[in-house]
Parts: structure tokens; sequence; C-alpha cells
């Protein structure tokens, strides 16, 4: 009997209640997406977490975007105040409600995570798991339908200014042997610095990038390899490709590549669209050796995409 | 042969390379005397401490790993096969070391801070783990001396095992293969700490002890030396920690303890970028650690690189790359100043420049000259001759004067009035100059092109030599594989545009400096700015003026302080070697230039020829740092007051 392990279903009907919807602050229009729809559809939210990023609101006035998830209609928005640089500053939000996640056998639960820094819904999905003991989540997606290119599309894309750390991500640090091979997977996004500073300071055996496609837009693939060039165009550099709207596809090839690799400490640098960095997550939780490594900027740009495409939901069963 | 090629400059990182590519890969900078203040020996056998400094790509990996255990075990067994030794151990004792390459990567040191856990707990669990790190490369290297048979069996099963398993408290292992494990087991227990610390609020507790400053890290090699004969006298256990400017503040206090405490037979190098200590502090809050006394320091890059060995070790690194390259190698195409040509040649690209207009240089002075005038000192084999003739023309030589000074030197009549100061000029002094004049005056950017260029450009950094030599290759197979493959050449074009990339791609870089990075990109674009005006000056007063006089150690501002400190760190700005004179008959002080690599994007000169330096206050540094599109007028007017030259037509300059 086939057994259904994954959903991914494009929003346009009705969505399911929930307990609790956990999304974040933000200036783009998609930010809100989701909320608006549920607010449509008249979905039942027992309680929604805003996680209200200082950073984002620090030079912002009241009429900016923002602010506009006070006037969709849901009146029960918690906001969570944390640091965009630590995600474990919204640790000491979530600890007191921790009975009301484990007070249902089967909390529904529900992530948004269309304008989360990757770190940041790769730390709350683990915390769910690890210290929640919640592995059951849907997680919902807004595509854009722009990202901003302040310079035009053949100059190079930002998404944040200033000087680069490269971090584990909280949680993620995986375990690395003695002996092992250390191979960098990197999930291409547009902007070459990054990859390449990755690249430097994990010095990797061997790099494989997996890129977006096919991509929300069909120049998005070309664009992605172009920025990388000076990795892509190494010789031993290897190119995979995967669907940048499905999640499941990157963990299926991920899982490809440790089998393939054997004894080695696999290194994912999730730079890639969110869905794609989703699948990274789904698998680095099911293979807790592994390690994520992400860029910390000094600054994230403030809005980087314009407008909305379609919303997905991806649920895991 | 058909697919055998591919890019000989491409995909070679030192820390991931195995340890027969760095043989393969390694020249020895000793060769070619690229350090006045090291010798090889000293690497095993010098008892201070030593601290390599260079920017990024300098070369500081490659060096390190070359000394390591696993790379010299490779050169043992290959000088055992060749019977020059006869037991591998006997390499070693000749050597005199055992070197242990210890390099953590910046994600991982970046991992023991915050969660909630003060500094002085995360430190102990930093200690720990740098110990076991260290105490396992020290039990693998004298495992895999066991493996060979070069060491005895009952002094390792009958003293050594038992007494290092005493000292970490685990009385049942019996080898060393279990001891590794035990080692790989308490290395895993921090690993699982540090990825549980963001989720649960628990103390570390290691479940065998904690082991603190010096327990592995000195008391292996204390006890290898006690129970193991061959390593009893003459071996010394060299340390090689690599991106030490990578290790957080109170990461390096621990480092810089052991450093202040190493013993006889221990001894540290350290490789890191410049400037790379956070900290001279030791664990103990008074007391730090100094040059000279507990460590001594090499630069592993120049500014000035005059000493031919620096060309010479380049043509040789670049050398193994095209002999890795079958095609290359098959058709002896493995000098590199052939695929670059070995030098500029100015004249051709002066009279390409001047072919679509060849009188436009005269237009640009008509003021200040008749037909006659002209006439008289036109060379139309050669524009940078007519240039240097009408600065001559400016400077009150009289014409006819001029002519026979360039009829003099064509002809080679060193007897005539003028021809000494003439060929001194126009070869020794102002031909570069001429060449950045006219490309100013024909309004075309300067082309960077040959081997010799290239060298300039690297700015010491044999990393930025690597790259310029990969995008022209790049381009060139590009556009005309055949060429490159066949010929072996590369284009002056192509190359042109292989430097312009790379330099505005290190310009753009500059953001990307921790703290500092906008306020450091302010300044280069200044101060790079200012010496492309200089270059552009119509009397070629300041000859390829491009570096700078400053003391940034005594800034009264410290942010702006630690900016330029984070400048040199990263080699965005480089200090020449000695105090110099910042202009002739002026007091010695600190000369500054900007990385050479950035030549092409102010389309400046790659060397630098003394003389005259920009004179910058702190006052200056601060506009310069915080200020956008600096205007340099301030900056000719100080070194027209300093040169104090007279022209004949005052009006001509501003």
């Amino acid at each position: 009997m086939r057994k259904l392990v994954y959903q991914m279903d494009l929003i346009s009907g009705e969505i399911n209640d929930h307990d609790f919807f956990l999304l974040s602050g933000g200036s783009d229009y998609r930010a809100y997406e989701v909320l608006r729809k549920m607010k449509s559809k008249d979905t039942a939210i027992n309680k929604i977490l805003l996680f209200d990023f200082y950073e984002r609101v620090r030079d912002i006035d009241k009429s900016d975007p923002y602010f506009e998830y006070q006037t969709i209609g849901f009146n029960n928005i918690l906001p969570i105040k944390c640091s965009i640089r630590d995600p474990n500053s919204c640790l000491q939000d979530l600890i007191p409600l921790e009975a009301e996640f484990l007070s249902t056998t089967a909390p529904k639960i529900a992530l948004d995570i269309s304008c989360f820094t990757k770190p940041y819904f790769f730390y709350l999905l683990k915390l769910f798991k690890e210290r929640f003991k919640i592995d059951s989540i849907s997680v919902f997606y807004t595509e854009p339908q722009f990202y901003l290119f302040p310079g035009g599309i053949s100059s190079a894309y930002r998404s944040s200014t200033g000087p680069l750390t490269i971090l584990e991500i909280p949680g993620f640090s995986g375990y690395e042997s003695r002996g092992d091979r250390r191979v960098l997977v990197i999930l291409l996004g547009f902007d070459g610095d990054l990859s390449k500073e990755i690249n430097e300071d994990i010095s990797p055996s061997e790099t494989l990038v997996i890129n977006g496609f096919p991509s929300y837009s069909p120049k998005f693939k070309d664009i992605s390899l172009v920025a990388n060039e000076k990795l892509t165009s190494d010789r031993d550099i290897k190119v995979k490709f995967s669907r940048a709207n499905n999640p499941f596809e990157v963990f299926n090839i991920l899982e490809g590549i440790k089998n393939e690799n054997g004894k080695s400490f696999i290194n994912i640098a999730p730079l890639g669209t969110k869905p794609m960095a989703l699948g990274a997550c789904l698998f680095a939780l099911n293979y807790p050796d592994v390690r994520v490594v992400y860029p910390l900027p000094e600054m994230y740009e403030k809005v980087t995409t314009n407008s909305c495409w379609n919303s997905w939901r991806y649920s895991f069963l | 042969m058909k697919n055998s090629y591919r890019n000989p400059f491409s995909g070679i990182n030192a820390v991931t390379l195995d340890d027969q590519a760095i043989l393969d890969y390694w020249c020895s900078p000793f060769v070619y005397r690229l350090f006045s203040e090291i010798k090889e020996t000293d690497i095993y056998e010098d008892p201070s401490n030593i601290v390599f400094m260079g920017g990024r790509s300098t070369g500081k990996t490659m060096f390190l790993r070359y000394w390591s255990f696993p790379v010299q075990l490779k050169l043992a067994c290959q000088n055992k096969a060749n019977n020059k030794a006869k037991r591998i151990i006997d390499y070693f004792k000749e050597k005199k070391g055992l070197g242990f390459y210890i390099r953590i990567d910046g994600p991982v040191l970046r991992s023991f801070d915050g969660f909630g856990i003060d500094t002085k707990k995360w430190n102990s669990i930093f200690t720990h783990y740098f110990e076991l790190i260290v105490g396992r490369n020290y039990i693998e290297a004298i495992k895999k001396l066991y493996d060979l048979e070069n060491l005895k069996r009952d002094e390792i099963e009958d003293q050594f095992i038992p007494e290092v398993r005493q000292i970490i408290n685990e009385p049942q292992i019996q080898s060393l293969e279990a001891l590794l494990s035990e080692f790989d087991n308490r290395i895993k227990e921090v690993d699982r700490f540090r990825g549980n610390i963001p989720f649960f609020k628990n103390d570390f507790i290691p479940s065998k002890g904690g082991f603190a400053s010096q327990c592995l890290s000195f008391g292996i090699p204390e006890i290898a030396k006690k129970t193991i004969s061959e390593l009893k006298e003459s071996i010394n256990f060299i340390l090689l920690i690599d991106e030490y400017e990578n290790y957080l503040e109170p990461q390096q206090r621990v480092i810089n303890t052991l450093l202040r405490f190493s013993k006889n037979e221990i001894r540290f190098r350290i490789g890191m970028r410049l400037e790379g200590f956070r900290t001279f502090n030791m664990i103990s809050e008074d007391d730090f650690i100094k040059e000279g006394r507990e460590y001594r320091k090499v630069i592993f890059e120049e500014v000035l690189i005059k000493d031919e060995g620096y060309y010479h070790f380049l043509k040789e690194v670049s050398k193994k790359r095209l002999e890795s390259v079958s095609i290359f190698k098959e058709n002896g195409k493995i000098d590199i100043a052939e695929f670059l040509s070995k030098t500029e040649n100015l004249e051709e690209e002066a009279l390409e420049l001047v072919s679509k207009n060849p009188g436009k240089h005269f237009d640009h002075f008509k003021k200040f000259l008749t037909a006659s005038d002209i006439d008289a000192i036109t060379y139309k084999e050669n524009p940078l001759l007519e240039l240097l003739n009408i600065l001559w023309v400016l400077r009150g030589v009289k014409v006819d004067e001029v002519k026979n000074a360039m009829e003099d030197y064509l002809n080679g009549n060193k007897t005539g009035k003028n021809e000494k100061k003439y060929h001194m000029d126009y070869v020794d002094k102002y031909k570069l100059s001429l060449m950045f004049l006219l490309c100013s005056i024909y309004r075309k950017h300067k082309k960077y092109y040959s081997f010799n260029t290239f060298s300039f450009l690297s700015s010491g950094i044999v990393g930025n030599f690597i790259e310029l030599c990969r995008r022209s290759f790049q381009y060139a197979e590009f556009e005309n594989k055949d060429l490159l493959i066949k010929e072996g050449k590369i284009s002056n074009e192509q190359q042109t545009k292989a430097a312009s990339d790379f330099s505005a791609a290190e310009l753009q870089q500059i953001n990307r400096i921790e703290k500092f990075g906008g306020i450091i990109y302010k300044f280069i674009n200044n101060i790079g700015n200012i010496f492309r005006d200089f270059h552009k000056d119509k009397g070629i007063r300041y000859p390829e003026t491009n570096q700078f006089s400053a003391d940034i150690d005594n800034l009264p501002d410290q942010k702006f302080k630690d900016a330029m400190k984070a400048a040199i760190r990263w080699s965005v700005i480089q200090k020449k070697p000695n105090l110099q004179q910042s202009s002739p008959g002026k007091y010695l002080e600190d000369i500054y230039t900007i990385n050479r690599i950035f030549s092409p994007s102010f389309q400046i000169s790659y060397r630098t020829r003394g003389g005259h330096s920009v004179k910058l206050t702190a006052s200056d540094i601060i506009k310069l740092m915080s200020e956008e599109n600096v205007s340099s007028k301030d900056y000719l007017k100080q070194m027209n007051d300093e040169s104090g030259k007279k022209f004949i037509q005052k009006k001509l300059f501003v």
C-alpha cells in the first residue's frame, strides 16, 4: 500500500483551522499574504505568533507595510520580540508557551516562512522537534513575483549589505568524524559573494551546487548561475537541479548525495529559495550529523521582493 | 587529448589539497630567498614561536601544511623508496621535528559563544575542545609511525599508552586505535553540546572529566619523549595553527597563554592575517605576550617586490600548474611569461592608442607650442617620445635642444649634450607616466598586461597572481581556445579585461570587511581618485605617485584607527617594510600604498617609484573615510608646495 509522507498544495480554496500560526513581521507585501488568505476564508486560528524583529522596526514609521498585520482583522496576534541576528533570542518568549503547545496531543501548528530569514525558520523547526517534540507542522510559503535588482538584472543582486560572518545555524552543528571528507552543498542564490565566501571558509574537498530549475521565472535559473560564476566555472564543481518551489525534491537530492559520498561530513549552505532551504532543513533534521552554515550579514536589505505569486502549503505526514 | 584542456589556474585551495598534491604544487620560498627573517631549518628547530602574517591568498596555508606530519611522511616514504634513508623515523630525526597542522574553521570557532553562557564557561569548554583536537593529532601521528614499525612495540604498549590513559582517565584502553576512538567520542561530546545548547540550557559536564590548558597539548609530547626512545632526543613537536585571525578574542587568550608557557620541545608556528591578533592578552588579565619575547614575526607579503626572487617564485608556481595540464606539458608550453609576454610594450601600445587621431596630444598643448615647434619635435614612430619632447619644452628647454637630444638618443649618440638626461628621463623616469598621460589625453584606459605587470599587481600575494592568470586563461579559452592551446598566447586585451574585472571585484569585496568595510571602501575610492588625478597631471609633476604617509598608530579617533588597522589586516593598504622619507628631504615615517590590484580600477601605476608621497594627517584620514568624492585639489596643492616646481606656462596648471 502506498503511504503518503508529504504533501505540497497550492493554496486556492479553504485553509484548515490551526491552533498556532507563526509568521515573521516584514515590509515585503508577501509577509502577510497567507494571513490575508486565511482571513478571507474564515480560517480559525487560536493564536497567531508574530515574530517582531527589532532590526526591522527600528527605522520605520507607522505607515510602513510592516504594520499591515494590524489591519487584517485578527485580534489574537501575540508579538514575539526578538532579534533577527540571533534566533535564540525568541526562546524567552516561546518557553512560556510550551505548555500550550503540549496541551493537546496533536496540536495543529503552521509556520509561514515567507519573510523569516533561513536561520530563523531552521531554528524554529528544530525547536519544535527537539524541545516541544512536535514534528508535524504545516509550512506556508508565498512566492515573490519580482526580485529587486537596483542596478538591473545584469548587475549583482544583494540581499544584504556590509561584512559577512559565516556561522553554523544554531542547532545544526553536525558532527565531523576523523578522516571524513568534507563535502559542501550550496543551494544557489542570486548573491554570488555569499557562495564564494562560504566555499572559502568551509574549504571542502568537494563542492556541489543545486540550482533551482524550474525556477519561479525562467530567467532566475540563469541569474543564479551567472552570479555564482566564480564558483560554478571551477572544473570540479558539479551542478544539480531541483525545482525551486519543491523542498522534497531537494531532500531527495541531498539524500542521494549523502549516499554517494559515504564517509563524509556534509555541509549545506541554503542560499537559494526558501522552499529549497526548507528541504535542506528537513534533511538536516533527519540526519543530525549534517552541518548547516549560513552567512550572517551586518544588515539585511529591508525589501528585496515585490508583489506575490503563488502561496503553497507543505505538510509532513 | 581532445578534452585534455582545463584552466591550469583554477580550483586549487591549499586547505583541501591532499598531501601528495601539496608536494606536487610546492615551491619552496627559501630557494628564492623570499624571507630574510627565517631559514628553512628554523621551522623545526628555532626555539622561538613564530607567527607568519600575510593577507588572504599569500600562501600561508600551503606553507604550514607542507611542514605537517602527513605531508612530510610522504616525503619520508619517497626518501626511503629512493634509498636515501633506512627508516622513516630517521627522516624526522634529521629534520628534528614533527609538525601538527591545526585548522578549526570559522563557523566552529564562532559557535563557542552566546546562548546565555558566560565567557569564562565558554573558555573552559573551548580549552577542553582544543586540547582534544591537538591530542588527537599527536596520537594519529604516533600511530602512523607505529604502524610503519618505526617505534618499539613495548614502549608504546607498556609505557606510552598506560601513561596517556592515565591523564585521560580511561583505564581500559589498550591500543592506539582505541585511544583515537576515545578522543573522537570526547570531541563528539562537545559537538553534541554545541548542537543542543540553542534549545536546552544545560551545563557542559564532560563524561570523563575536562582538560585544562596544556594537559594534552604539552602533556602528550612530554610522555612521548619520556617513553618513546626514537622521540627522546632532538625531535621537537611543532604546532602549526592556521587562520588564527578567526579565533575569538577569548580563544586567542587561551592560545596566547600557551605561547607564553611553551616548553623547549613544543613550539608554535601560527598563520594569520596581518594584524590578526585580536588581543595580546593572556587568560590572566594582567599579563600579555610580546613580539620578540613570546614570538617573532615573519611577513608573507612585501610591498616593494624588487627582489627578483619573487618573480622567479611566481614563474615556478605557474610552471607547476601549467605542467599539470597535459596538453601544455606535452607541447612544452610551461612558461607563463610566454603566455602573457614578459613585459609591456609601451611603444606599441602608444602607437595603437594614437592610430585613429595621431596628432591629438599636440592639439592638447597647442596653446603653448607653435607649428614649427611641433614640426621639430614630431616623431611619428613613437608618440611617447613626442610627449616627452612636449614636456621638455614646457619645462623651458629650447625646441632645437629637445630635437637634438631626441635624435642623439635615437642614434645612440651618448656624447650628445642632453642625451644622458633624455635617456634617463625616457627609459628610467617617465615612460610609464607618459603612457598614462597619453591615455588620459586620448580618453582611453591604460592596458594592464604581461608577466611583469601581473607580478606587480599581485602585490606580493601569490593568490592574486594566480587569480589574474585564471581569469586571463578563462577569457582566452572563451574567445579563442585554439590560439591559447596551439600558440600558447593570451592577448593584451584579454589580460587587461582579466585585470580590470579582478580589480573591480576586489574593490567591491572591501564592503564585506567586518565592521569597517563601508568606511574603508570610501577611503580607497577617495585616495585612489586622488592618485588618478596625480597621474593625469599635464606636466607629470608627480610621476606615478601612488603612496601616502600617515601615522596610523597615533590616530586620535579609535574607530578610524581600528578601520585603518582592518584595512592593513585585509591587505587593502600595505605598509612598506621600513620607515621612509615621505618626500626627498623629509623626515622618516610610515609609508603605505593601496593594494596594487586596485590600479586598473583607478588607472594608476602598479609600481612604486619612490619620490613623493601624499601626506595624510589625522583629519585627512577621517575626511577620506567619511566623505564621498573628496576633491584632489588640496592634495595637489600640497604636493605643489612641496615640490616647488615652476613652469614657464603657469596657467597650464590649475
